[in-house]
């Protein structure tokens, strides 16, 4: 049995009985997964590749049903309903769970219809609110001094951790409660790095936050709690200054001492 | 020896290459050379006239441009809508099992030689278009339809793989933020593939401008300009077709050829363009 420690937050999103499949495989991928996520904290999944994590964290916005023949099984309860429920509002679901991916993903927009993109997919028309929001989502995301003057300018003429930034300026813009990080800092350089990772901590005021990450100094450094995953379970979810110090599990304890990985 | 033979490769090679050049810049040539006699009668005035009259030894390029044009346009303004279309259908809308047999046959359709579409066209199209708009069926719109209907599937491979290059993790940063399947390829999708689609157009531009089966089957190769579009008209390579075997004179043979040269600089030009925005995509 996983070793799960008592959340002492409150409960942003619980993980019950929760199995994964991907269209044609013969064996879940993510099984019988247990795990609450704490609100206004941020909450890292580390694991060697194919443990699962970047599935179960695309689990939380129903990410997986752009691609038709996937199933899930269990519950993921948010704001007292279990989103997994075949009726689910996905549009609405995903402006309350907001997503960053791997590489930056500006679309091919000027700077700020990038960042009005999701307040104009909400209908929101008035001139002023959108600017009113485009900026303060730009300061929020820390990068209105260097993009204030260039707005209507091409978003891809940005630099990678300034279009990683955007992007989160794009997420934050629609005010959601939870964000999901999906290795948000693979595609940079350490000082791009560092300003996310910055960042990241900076938003856990307003929103829960999900970081999947390949690097244990990255879950060290910005999360309160880890999760270990392995093989599609959930080993250990612990506080993260004591996951790495005294993990409860030998598979823990082996995996971030680097015994396999 | 392997020294040798790298070297025969790269000099044999490298005359192929050259060879091409050459090829071009003597078409060239021979056009230019032919047509002087007519440039010399006509001047620019050629471009402007629009009486073809062969008994009178009068030579004018315009109802030939302006069919040109014309059935071009009209193939255009049919084809960029539907290709768009079956793209968007293809890349983003079916479902996998139609995906391979619809873009395989996609695909044959483009192959199939033009003179089928013309022959397919004079004996089910025209009796169509003669029932629907009056006319005797031969006719302007005729032959923008069957050019619509030719360079349809080239358009809509060429934007479908333009679309299939849509990165999914940038489609999928739509998605996450609330959009719809139409949001997305609206927003992400045709802005992401714009350069292809432009590219594909002025390709097909190219193709139906100097299309020569497909139309001369039904256009009926008469040098007048019409605004009526149910009337039947020509275009420089349905001209060309028809009167080449037949032209006595020498200064009908040579206007011929000038016909022919306007045409190769009309199509030089929508290539050039076609280059000019596939190299800008490239660069990006």
């Amino acid at each position: 049995m996983a070793t799960i420690i008592d959340i002492k937050e409150e409960i942003a999103l619980q993980v019950k009985d929760f199995e994964y499949t991907y269209a044609g495989a013969d064996a879940p991928s993510v099984k019988k997964l247990n795990m609450p996520i704490a609100k206004n904290s941020i909450t890292a999944l580390i694991g060697p590749s194919g443990c699962g994590k970047t599935t179960l964290l695309r689990s939380f916005n129903r990410m997986h049903d752009l691609y038709p023949g996937n199933k899930y099984a269990g519950e993921i309860l948010f704001k007292n309903r279990n989103i997994l429920d075949k009726n689910e509002d996905l549009i609405h679901l995903r402006t309350q769970i907001g997503m960053i991916f791997q590489k930056p993903t500006a679309f091919p927009m000027s700077i700020f219809d990038n960042v009005a993109y999701g307040l104009r997919l909400q209908g929101i028309k008035n001139k002023t609110e959108l600017q009113d929001r485009v900026e303060k989502s730009l300061q929020n995301a820390a990068i209105w001094k260097e993009v204030k003057d260039r707005l209507k300018h091409d978003a891809n003429g940005l630099s990678g951790g300034q279009q990683q930034r955007l992007c989160i300026a794009r997420a934050i813009a629609v005010e959601p409660e939870v964000l999901l990080f999906d290795e948000p800092t693979s595609a940079l350089d350490p000082i791009s790095t560092a300003g996310i990772e910055e960042l990241v901590v900076e938003l856990k005021e307003k929103v829960s936050i999900i970081i999947v990450t390949h690097n244990m100094q990255q879950a060290a450094r910005v999360s309160d709690y880890t999760g270990f995953m392995y093989l599609g379970e959930l080993i250990e979810l612990g506080v993260t200054e004591n996951m790495f110090v005294t993990p409860t599990e030998k598979l823990t304890e082996e995996y971030i001492t680097g015994k396999f990985g | 020896m392997s020294i040798f033979l790298d070297k025969l490769f790269a000099h044999s090679t490298k005359f192929i290459a050259i060879t091409i050049l050459f090829i071009v810049a003597w078409i060239f040539t021979v056009l230019v050379e032919h047509s002087m006699e007519s440039i010399h009668a006509f001047g620019f005035d050629f471009l402007t006239t629009d009486i073809w009259a062969p008994n009178l030894e009068k030579f004018g390029a315009l109802p030939a441009i302006y069919g040109s044009v014309v059935s071009t346009f009209l193939a255009m303004i049919l084809a960029i809508p539907l290709a768009i279309g079956v793209a968007i259908f293809l890349s983003e809308l079916a479902p996998a099992r139609l995906k391979t047999p619809v873009g395989v046959s996609i695909e044959l359709l483009a192959a199939i030689p033009s003179v089928i579409y013309g022959m397919w066209g004079l004996f089910y199209f025209v009796p169509i278009i003669r029932d629907a708009f009056g006319g005797v069926g031969i006719s302007m719109l005729t032959a923008g339809i069957i050019l619509s209907i030719m360079i349809l599937p080239f358009m809509a491979a060429v934007t479908r793989d333009a679309m299939n290059t849509t990165p999914d993790i940038l489609k999928e940063s739509a998605y996450a933020l609330g959009g719809t399947k139409w949001d997305v390829i609206k927003d992400v999708i045709i802005p992401y593939a714009k350069a292809g689609i432009i590219g594909s157009v002025i390709l097909a531009l190219g193709r139906a401008i100097g299309e020569t089966m497909a139309v001369t089957f039904v256009m009926g190769n008469v040098h007048k300009i019409s605004l009526d579009l149910t009337m039947p008209a020509t275009s420089i390579p349905v001209a060309l077709a028809n009167e080449f075997t037949e032209a006595d004179g020498d200064l009908y043979y040579s206007s011929l050829f000038e016909l022919s040269l306007i045409l190769l600089v009309i199509s030089f030009a929508i290539i050039s363009v076609a280059k000019f925005y596939f190299l800008r995509r490239k660069r990006d």
